[in-house]
C-alpha cells in the first residue's frame, strides 16, 4: 500500500515532502491508471480493519456465533473489493460478513454500516434510525454523505478518517484510543 | 633452638600463602561478579527489549491497520530516542517493510519473519506480530544494543584492573615471601656459624683456664710437696723430739693446705657433696677466730659484727667456711700494708627484690679496691690479679659457687682505692639450728669406753691399711673386706659388728651406697658410715641420711663420725645383737 504519508503537518514538511515526492514516484503510474479502484481498496480493508479497535457491546451480537456483519447501505462502490478483504476475516471469534441492504428501519444485525447514496431512503434518516444503536456507522466524503461515526475523506492524496466519539459513545461503542489518536480533524468539505 | 626457629618460621612462610590464596579469590570473585553482572543485565535488558518491543507492538496496531505511515514513523522515531535502540521497522501484514528506524549499523531488514528471540554478543533482535484483538495487523523488527561498547570496555577494563592488581598482589607477596624466606636461611646460617665461633671460643677458653690452673695449682702443689717431703727428710735426720714435732705440723699445714684446695676444686665444679645443717652464723664465725688469724698476718684485724636474733640458715658450714677465709684471704692479699676487715651479719627480710627472707654477710675491707672491668670477672673462675703460684683464681669462684648451691647469691662492690665490699646472701631457714654442732665438731673424742667392732670395707690396699691403724689408734676393733660382696658375706657369718665403714667408689657390681642401703634395709640398727672424695652419689647418701665422712678426713673427724654414728645407734632401740 504505502500511500499514506506522515500526518505530522508542518513540523516534518520537508521530510513530508521528500517522503511525498517518493511514494508518488513509486505509486504515481498506480495512482494514475486506477486511483478509483485503490482507494476503494484501502477504504474496503479499513472497514474491517476499523472492528478490532472497536468494542461492541454484547447486546450487539444477538448470539457468541452470530457473524460479524459489515453491512452496506446504499449503492456499492466497493464493487468486490469489500468480498475479498473482509474474506475468511474474524473479529473477536464472529466470522466476517459482508451484506449489502436497502433500507434500515431502527434495530439491525449489522455491526459496520456504510451509508452510501441510495434512492431509496435518505442516508440522513438512515444514520438517524442508527443513532444511539450500537452500529459503527461509516460515510465517505466521496459519496456526498456525512454524518456517520466514522467519515473517510482523502487529505493529500491519502485516505484518512475522521471520528465523531460522541455519536460512538451514544451508541455504546468504544473506541480505541489507537484509533482515536489515527483520525484526524474534521475538516469537512476539504476534499 | 630449631623448635623455636620453626614456630618463627611458620608465620613468615604461612601468610604470604595465605594472601595468594585471598588475592586468587578476589580475582575468581571479580570474574564471577562480572559474569553474573552480565547476566543480570542481559536479562534486564531482555526484559526492557520485551516491553519495548510490546510497546511498540502496540503503538504500531492502528497506523499499520489503517496505512498511516507517518504515524508509524513518529512511533519508531519516539522509540529511536532510547539510545540503546539500534535499528526498528514495522511490516505490513504481508511482511513488507513500511517504516524503519535505524541508528547504527544495518537498518532493518526489508522483510521480516517472525519468529524466536535472537540474541548476538551486544545486541538483541525482537520480532513481534502486531495485532489488535486477535486480528493479526503486521510486525515489528527490533534491534537492541545490550550494552554499549564503551560500557563494555569500561567494565572489561574494570575486571581486568582488578586481575592486574591481584595478580601485581600475589607477585610481590611472592617475592616478599622468597626473599623473607632468604633472610631466614641467611640468619640461621649465621647463627650456625656464630654457635660455632662460640663453640671454639669457649674451647679456647677452657684450653687458658686449664694452662692457669696447670700453673697455680701445680705451683701450689709442689710447694707443698716439697714441705711435706722436705719435712720427711729432715726428720729421717734428726731424733730432736721438739723439732720433730716442729716438722710434722710443717707436713700436716701443707696437707691441710692441699685437702683445702681440692676442696675449692670441687666446690667451684660443683660436684662437692654439699652437707648442709641448719647453723647459727654468728657461731660459726666466732668458731673459725682461729682458723682467720693463722690465715691473716697480724696487721690485719677482724671485726665480727651481728645483728640480734639473726636468722638460721641451712648450709654446708665447711663450705661456708672456706668462702669466709676465700673473701678474708682476698682482703687481706688487696691491703699489703694491713687494715680493717669488717665483717656484719644482719636479717634481710623479704622485700628487697629477693625471693624470701634472707641473711646477710657482708665483709668490707679497707684495701686497695678493684677496677670496674675487674669486678665483672671477679667470680669468673681462674680469674686472678695475682701471680702464678700466688692464686688459683678459684677463692672468689668458690664463694660463688657455694653462695648458688645454698640457694643464695653474691656480689661484690668497689672503687680503686676505696676498699671492697662483698655481699653474701643466704636463705633464711625455719629450722631450729642443732645447739650441739659445732661443739661436736670441734670435740676430739679420744678413744672408746669399750671396744667396738668395725667393718672396713675397702678396695685399695694401701688406705685399708692406714685407715685400719688410725681405727686401732682410736681404740676400735678392724676386721676389713676388699668389696662390698665380701662385706655382706662376713656381715651373713657373724653379726658381732657395731659399725660399717665403707668407702662409696668400689669395683664390682656393689657400690658403697647399694652396700648402706641393703645394710640400712636388712639391719637397720647397724649404723653405716661412707667416706668418699668426689662422687655424684654422695649427695644421694646425704639426701637417704646416711652419714658420709669426706676424703681426705684427720683423724679426728673419723673419731668424731663414728662415735656420733654409734650413740645414734645406741639410743635406737636395738632389735638384735
Amino acid at each position: 500500500m504505502g500511500v499514506l504519508v506522515s500526518p505530522g503537518g508542518a513540523r516534518r514538511r520537508v521530510r513530508g515532502l521528500v517522503a511525498a515526492l517518493t511514494t508518488l514516484a513509486i505509486w504515481a503510474f498506480p495512482i494514475a491508471v486506477c486511483a478509483q479502484s485503490l482507494e476503494w481498496a484501502v477504504k474496503a480493508s479499513f472497514l474491517y480493519k476499523f472492528a478490532p479497535f472497536v468494542e461492541w457491546p454484547a447486546s450487539a451480537f444477538p448470539a457468541a456465533s452470530s457473524p460479524f456483519n459489515i453491512c452496506v447501505f446504499g449503492a456499492d462502490p466497493f464493487g468486490g473489493l469489500l468480498d475479498q478483504a473482509a474474506h475468511g476475516q474474524t473479529v473477536a471469534g464472529h466470522p466476517v460478513a459482508v451484506r449489502r441492504i436497502e433500507s434500515v428501519q431502527g434495530r439491525s444485525d449489522c455491526q459496520v454500516v456504510f451509508v452510501s447514496r441510495s434512492r431509496q431512503q435518505p442516508p440522513a434518516e438512515v444514520l438517524r434510525a442508527l443513532r444511539g444503536l450500537p452500529v459503527l456507522t461509516v460515510t465517505d466524503a466521496r459519496e456526498g454523505v456525512d454524518g456517520g461515526i466514522i467519515h473517510f475523506v482523502v487529505q493529500d492524496g491519502r485516505v484518512r478518517f475522521t471520528i465523531d466519539n460522541a455519536l460512538a459513545r451514544a451508541g455504546g461503542l468504544v473506541l480505541s484510543s489507537k484509533l482515536l489518536a489515527l483520525a484526524t480533524t474534521p475538516q469537512r468539505g476539504a476534499d | 633452638m630449631a623448635p623455636f626457629w620453626e614456630r618463627l618460621s611458620r608465620p613468615v612462610t604461612r601468610t604470604p600463602r595465605v594472601a595468594i590464596g585471598v588475592s586468587i579469590a578476589l580475582l575468581v570473585a571479580s570474574l564471577v561478579l562480572g559474569v553474573i553482572s552480565q547476566n543480570a543485565r542481559r536479562a534486564e535488558t531482555l526484559d526492557q527489549a520485551q516491553v519495548q518491543a510490546d510497546i511498540l507492538a502496540g503503538s504500531l496496531a492502528a497506523p499499520l491497520a489503517f496505512n498511516d505511515i507517518g504515524a508509524a514513523h513518529e512511533y519508531l522515531n519516539a522509540l529511536g530516542a532510547n539510545p540503546a535502540v539500534e535499528a526498528a521497522g514495522a511490516y505490513d501484514p504481508s511482511g513488507r517493510l513500511v517504516a524503519s528506524f535505524r541508528r547504527v549499523g544495518d537498518g532493518p531488514p526489508p522483510t521480516n519473519t517472525v519468529g524466536a528471540l535472537t540474541a548476538t554478543t551486544g545486541e538483541l533482535t525482537l520480532r513481534k506480530l502486531v495485532k489488535q484483538g486477535t486480528t493479526g495487523l503486521g510486525s515489528i523488527y527490533l534491534r537492541i544494543r545490550v550494552e554499549s561498547l564503551l560500557h563494555r570496555e569500561l567494565r572489561y577494563l574494570g575486571i581486568g584492573i582488578v586481575m592486574i592488581m591481584a595478580s601485581l598482589l600475589i607477585a610481590a607477596l611472592g617475592a616478599s615471601h622468597a626473599s623473607l624466606t632468604e633472610a631466614h636461611r641467611k640468619l640461621q646460617e649465621q647463627i650456625e656459624e656464630r654457635e660455632k665461633a662460640e663453640e671454639a671460643l669457649r674451647q679456647a677458653q677452657k684450653m687458658e683456664a686449664m694452662g692457669q690452673l696447670t700453673g697455680g695449682v701445680a705451683h701450689d702443689f709442689n710447694n707443698l710437696l716439697m714441705v711435706a717431703s722436705s719435712g720427711l727428710d729432715l726428720m729421717d735426720r734428726t731424733s730432736d723430739p721438739i723439732r720433730r714435732d716442729r716438722l710434722k705440723q710443717g707436713i700436716r699445714q701443707a696437707i691441710d693446705r692441699g685437702a683445702d684446695l681440692t676442696q675449692q676444686l670441687l666446690a667451684f665444679s660443683r660436684k662437692s657433696p654439699q652437707k648442709t645443717e641448719v647453723v647459727n652464723l654468728p657461731d660459726l664465725i666466732a668458731g673459725m677466730r682461729d682458723v682467720l688469724d693463722r690465715s691473716l698476718r697480724e696487721d690485719i684485724k677482724v671485726s665480727v659484727e651481728a645483728q640480734d636474733g639473726l636468722w638460721p640458715v641451712e648450709i654446708d658450714p665447711a663450705q661456708f667456711e672456706v668462702a669466709v677465709l676465700n673473701v678474708a684471704i682476698n682482703a687481706r692479699d688487696a691491703m699489703p700494708n694491713g687494715g680493717v676487715i669488717a665483717v656484719r651479719l644482719e636479717n634481710a627480710p623479704c622485700d628487697e627484690g629477693q625471693p624470701g627472707d634472707m641473711v646477710r654477710i657482708t665483709v668490707t675491707d679497707s684495701g686497695h679496691g678493684m677496677a670496674p672491668e675487674l669486678l665483672n670477672r671477679a667470680f669468673e673462675p681462674f680469674f686472678t690479679t695475682k701471680g702464678v703460684g700466688q692464686g688459683t683464681g678459684l677463692g672468689l669462684s668458690q664463694v660463688y659457687g657455694f653462695a648458688r648451691a645454698s640457694g643464695g647469691d653474691v656480689k661484690i662492690e668497689s672503687e680503686l682505692g676505696e676498699g671492697a665490699e662483698v655481699t653474701l646472701r643466704l636463705p633464711r631457714s625455719e629450722k631450729t639450728p642443732a645447739v650441739t654442732t659445732i661443739a661436736r665438731r670441734r670435740s676430739f673424742p679420744k678413744g672408746v669406753d669399750r671396744k667396738c667392732r668395725i667393718l672396713l670395707v675397702e678396695d685399695d690396699e694401701r688406705v685399708a691399711e692406714l685407715v685400719s691403724e688410725m681405727l686401732r689408734e682410736l681404740g676400735y676393733d678392724v676386721t676389713r673386706a676388699p668389696s662390698a660382696a665380701t662385706a655382706l658375706e662376713a656381715l651373713r657369718l657373724e653379726h658381732a659388728f657395731d659399725l660399717v665403714f665403707s668407702d662409696m667408689v668400689m669395683p664390682g657390681d656393689m657400690s658403697g651406697l647399694d652396700l648402706a642401703r641393703k645394710i640400712v634395709r636388712e639391719r637397720p640398727d647397724l649404723p653405716v658410715v661412707l667416706s668418699t672424695g668426689y662422687s655424684s652419689s654422695a649427695a644421694d647418701a646425704t639426701a637417704e641420711g646416711i652419714r658420709l665422712l669426706l676424703k681426705p678426713y684427720r683423724i679426728e673427724a673419723l673419731a668424731a663420725e663414728l662415735s656420733a654414728a654409734l650413740n645414734d645407734a645406741a639410743r635406737r632401740p636395738r632389735t638384735r645383737h
